[in-house]
């Protein structure tokens, strides 16, 4: 897999910087007593010209609504997200739409994201018209072709006759990557692309991905709930908890020695290593996540924490709200390894 | 005598443009403590096949051949009144989504009360409760939220309940269809051990359902893979799914296409190429192997005759021409 030389380069372009952000929702309560759930809780990250970033975590842990914030599908409460030198958080109107251009998103549900009653055509050439690009129809028509073709959407003039319903899943999220692809964005947003597909699928969809990032230049926010695909997708991984981001770092280094007992029992989870010897439960986290609207003190992750446990519920973990914090210097053309753990831990895993 | 057996097993669909044939010629075995995984991809008749055991099978469906032998007795042809007697009692189903399956508008206790009130009539409410707390504690909820709606219970806990209730009258076999697909990472492994831990501690037999490679492995002992309503290879779970080739590990080359396209951390990082193309139409007559057009090893042989199933060990079988032509 090879990684673009701009991404090593510490002062490559940004494509997106984002800053302290806060998403709150209200959440149950008269107006006066309402509370407030923090879905995102002072998250940071950027993104460089041709990476790609894979936010993991678990349903609910917020990483859905960061990547809407950044669409602007939702307005953040604070913080910045700063994209070709404007703020996305703060622009309105037109000039959110024409910003929008250099956005896209790619959801995950490829038979509930097009309209039934749209030819492929018609839903590409869609994308053009909103974003006001080609001047004739001809041109229009060259363009969507030549997407179709680029999503390996073949041959594309036979398939852009086609209805939703007459592709496959696979094709369904193919025409989803043209729409996105056929604006020239900077930035595309991958919403579990390919949890809805039928597995030998899977591949041939994040293959198309990564060919386009490698062709292209396109960096992607890459969202799932499964490390192991984001471990050979994406050249770093930050894993979210409850709203924050709990550890970062480049993917082979973080999955080789998570650093934070999250990332440790997110990996244990996704092991197929059979349980069938009999019960084997300490290696299962215990517990639910807790509710956004009651962030447990000190570490948000203490009271599930196995480390906790282990160290015999040190006071720091229930009464200090650790940072990101270097646990590794980054290698030569690689970004650092960050956790937010009092005790992180550096073995190989 | 085994728990469940199923001999030769093919199911129709009636269409309108004709008859499917979702599962063709299908042989299971299940033994008593048993755990056996069903995985492929969506319509390879992975569900069709577990719906028929309990005969939950949908009105255009119709077992067309073949036997179903459970505890003894053949569930083929029964009528309804005798086979609502074996559901819950010797088979219960999990379905795939069942936690969004509670209604809303009943306490969870009081929901799974009617289950067993229902189907055990001389049970006396006291006993029946005590039961529903004893199921509580079995799946791993405080019996102190017996009392809560199912809004008020996380996705996992809602799956738990469900699982609960369908052990409610103290069935021999459970066939639990996806029973983690909707779930997060972390309450996928919770309900993966679950299910091992009832296994070992209550003697449960189990059939999982699944296109989930990894979560077979947690729980399953054999697993068998179906593509286009075939089963193509069976056997001891770490045989069938074994990486590297060799005697003990998967032959077909659909199974290897299906572990290939689950990353492994301990691998190497790359992202292995998919499978092209899609499964056949079974409403048009297929000859030869199923999988042929797919198939990255394809030979001549495979374009025109059916493979046979080949022993490769004991108890993995493969139907695959290449398990003829290099018996290991």
């Amino acid at each position: 897999m090879s990684t673009p030389d701009v991404i090593n380069d510490p002062r490559a372009e940004l494509v997106l910087d984002v800053q302290d952000l806060v998403v709150d929702f209200a959440g149950r309560g008269s107006r006066r007593h309402r509370s407030t759930v923090k879905a995102v809780d002072g998250v940071s990250f950027d993104i460089a010209r041709g990476e790609i970033l894979a936010l993991v975590g678990e349903s609910g842990c917020g990483k859905s609504t960061i990547a809407m914030s950044v669409m602007r599908l939702i307005t953040p409460t604070s913080g910045r997200i700063m994209s070709g030198g404007q703020d996305f958080a703060s622009l309105r109107g037109r000039a959110l739409r024409k910003a929008r251009r250099r956005i896209q998103m790619i959801f995950q549900d490829p038979f509930g994201s097009l309209d039934a009653r749209q030819t492929v055509f018609d839903t590409v050439a869609e994308s053009l018209i909103i974003h006001k690009i080609g001047d004739t129809t001809e041109q229009r028509r060259t363009m969507v072709l030549e997407a179709l073709n680029l999503a390996h959407l073949r041959p594309p003039e036979r398939l852009a006759a086609n209805f939703p319903h007459e592709l496959s899943g696979g094709q369904r999220q193919r025409v989803a990557i043209a729409s996105a692809m056929i604006v020239g964005p900077d930035l595309v947003i991958a919403d579990e692309p390919v949890s809805m597909l039928d597995v030998s699928a899977r591949s041939g969809i994040l293959r198309l991905m990564m060919d386009l990032r490698d062709r292209l230049g396109v960096s992607y926010l890459f969202i799932t709930h499964d490390l192991a695909t984001a471990w050979v997708v994406a050249d770093r991984i930050a894993v979210v908890y409850l709203g924050r981001i709990v550890e970062t770092g480049p993917s082979a280094e973080l999955v080789a020695r998570p650093a934070h007992p999250y990332t440790r029992a997110l990996l244990d989870a996704t092991s197929d290593e059979t349980t069938t010897s009999g019960p084997d439960t300490g290696r299962v986290l215990a517990g639910e996540a807790p509710s956004a609207s009651s962030v447990p003190s000190g570490c948000r992750f203490h009271p599930r924490c196995p480390k906790y446990a282990e160290l015999g519920q040190p006071a720091v973990c229930h009464t200090d709200d650790p940072t990101l914090q270097i646990v590794r210097r980054a290698a030569p053309g690689q970004r650092e390894h960050q956790a937010a753990c009092h005790f992180p831990s550096d073995e190989e895993q | 005598m085994s728990l469940l057996e199923i001999n030769d097993l093919s199911i129709d669909y009636k269409l309108s443009k004709g008859v499917l044939r979702a599962v063709d010629h299908v042989s299971l075995c299940v033994e008593l403590g048993d755990s056996v995984g069903i995985v492929g991809e969506s319509g390879c008749g992975k569900t069709t096949l577990g719906l028929a055991v309990p005969m939950l099978l949908p009105e255009n469906a119709t077992v067309s051949g073949g036997s179903i032998v459970l505890d003894g007795q053949q569930i083929v042809g029964l009528d309804e009144a005798e086979i609502s007697r074996l559901r819950w009692t010797s088979v219960a189903f999990v379905f795939q989504g069942a936690m969004n399956a509670l209604n809303p508008v009943q306490r969870v206790d009081r929901q799974i009360l009617e289950a067993i009130r229902t189907h055990e009539p001389e049970t006396s409410k006291q006993d029946a409760y005590a039961r529903v707390l004893e199921l509580f504690n079995l799946v791993g909820i405080s019996p102190s939220r017996a009392k809560s709606y199912p809004h008020e219970f996380s996705g996992g806990m809602r799956q738990r309940a469900m699982i609960a209730m369908s052990l409610a009258c103290r069935p021999s076999l459970l066939i639990a269809d996806e029973p983690t697909t909707a779930l997060d990472v972390i309450s996928q492994a919770q309900i993966l051990t679950l299910l091992s831990e009832l296994r070992h501690r209550e003697g449960l037999s189990l059939i999982m359902i699944s296109h989930d490679l990894a979560a077979i492995k947690r729980v399953c002992d054999r697993i068998v893979v179906m593509y286009a309503g075939v089963v193509v290879e069976s056997g001891p779970t770490e045989h069938v799914l074994g990486r590297g080739g060799g005697p003990n590990a998967a032959l077909h080359p659909y199974t290897k296409a299906l572990i290939r396209a689950h990353p492994d951390l301990r691998g190497e990082r790359v992202l292995e190429e998919g499978l092209q193309g899609h499964p056949p139409d079974l409403s048009e007559p297929i000859s030869g192997c199923r999988f042929a057009d797919r198939c990255p090893e394809v030979m001549d042989i495979c374009r025109t005759q059916t493979p046979p199933a080949v022993t490769l060990s004991p108890g993995h079988i493969a139907a695959c021409h290449l398990a003829r032509k290099d018996p290991q």
